[in-house]
């Protein structure tokens, strides 16, 4: 009699869900670890080539300047004297992110200048300049 | 007698899942959406002093004109050629870093060539300021 209960209990649970939980789990906490909230520019600019260039763990706040002077920040355009309040707003929300300027290669070195000066004096200190077509490391 | 030996059931059961393992799918849901896996590539690029460029002592010189022409140690070359200036330059002066004086016209794709072909060179600090 019990182990005819037994077997009928097991009939009734239906599928065991231990092991999918557990492999949601480890899905879960994969996808945690990786993730990282990239504050993405919007805009595809024509990056310079660069052999040395490598890839950056986190750099997460994404720049991007146009040909014309435009500074794209956000999903949005933004005028140069909005970057550093933006910069700012970011750096109190996420203090270990880093800076990523996407110049474009027709662009100003002047407008780069600019664009980092406001960065640095938004409180962000670790800036680089994107570039495409690196070995990576 | 079935009455007892649902509740028996339930005790022996333990906790319920199905609420809990509805939470951890959304979150599931939500970490994976949310992901992205692209890497910038980049360069580091100090930006040093103020937009005057003043000189600092202890540095190689890298010099790029409103056109894009480049010239070490105020001799014009190549962007190819910078690397091997570099490389001589840096094996006399180990401990010095490299400043690029740019006009604020040229463009930054030069810029980035120069920054790379110095990479190249085997210099990392590499800073860079506006010339008037």
């Amino acid at each position: 009699m019990p182990s005819k209960r037994h077997s009928d209990e097991s009939g009734e649970t239906g599928i065991d869900l231990a092991p999918m939980l557990d492999f949601v789990m480890n899905l879960l906490i994969f996808f945690i670890i990786t993730t990282s909230f990239v504050k993405e520019a919007g805009i595809e600019v024509s990056r310079a080539d660069a052999l040395t260039a490598i890839h950056r763990d986190k750099g997460n706040i994404l720049i991007a300047i146009r040909p014309n002077g435009e500074i794209w920040m956000d999903r949005q355009a933004v005028d140069i004297r909005a970057v550093r309040p933006m910069i700012e707003r970011l750096h109190i929300e996420r203090p270990d992110d880093t800076v990523v300027i996407i110049a474009d290669k027709a662009s100003k070195t002047g407008q780069l200048a600019l664009v980092m000066d406001a960065v640095r004096s938004g409180g962000i200190d670790e800036v680089a300049v994107g570039a495409a077509g690196g070995s990576g490391e | 007698m079935r009455l007892r030996r649902h509740f028996h059931n339930d005790e022996s059961s333990g906790i319920d899942l199905a609420p809990m393992l509805d939470f951890v799918l959304n979150l599931l849901i939500f970490f994976i959406i949310t992901a992205v896996f692209t890497k910038e590539l980049a360069i580091q690029v100090q930006r040093s002093g103020a937009a005057g460029g003043k000189k600092e002592s202890g540095s190689i010189m890298i010099a790029i004109s409103s056109e894009g022409e480049i010239s070490v140690d105020n001799r014009v070359v190549d962007v190819r050629a910078v690397r091997a200036n570099v490389e001589r330059l840096h094996a006399l002066k180990p401990d010095y870093g490299v400043m690029v004086i740019t006009n604020q016209n040229a463009q930054n794709g030069v810029l980035v060539m120069v920054a790379d072909q110095v990479r190249q060179g085997g210099v990392e600090n590499i800073s860079f300021a506006l010339s008037n």
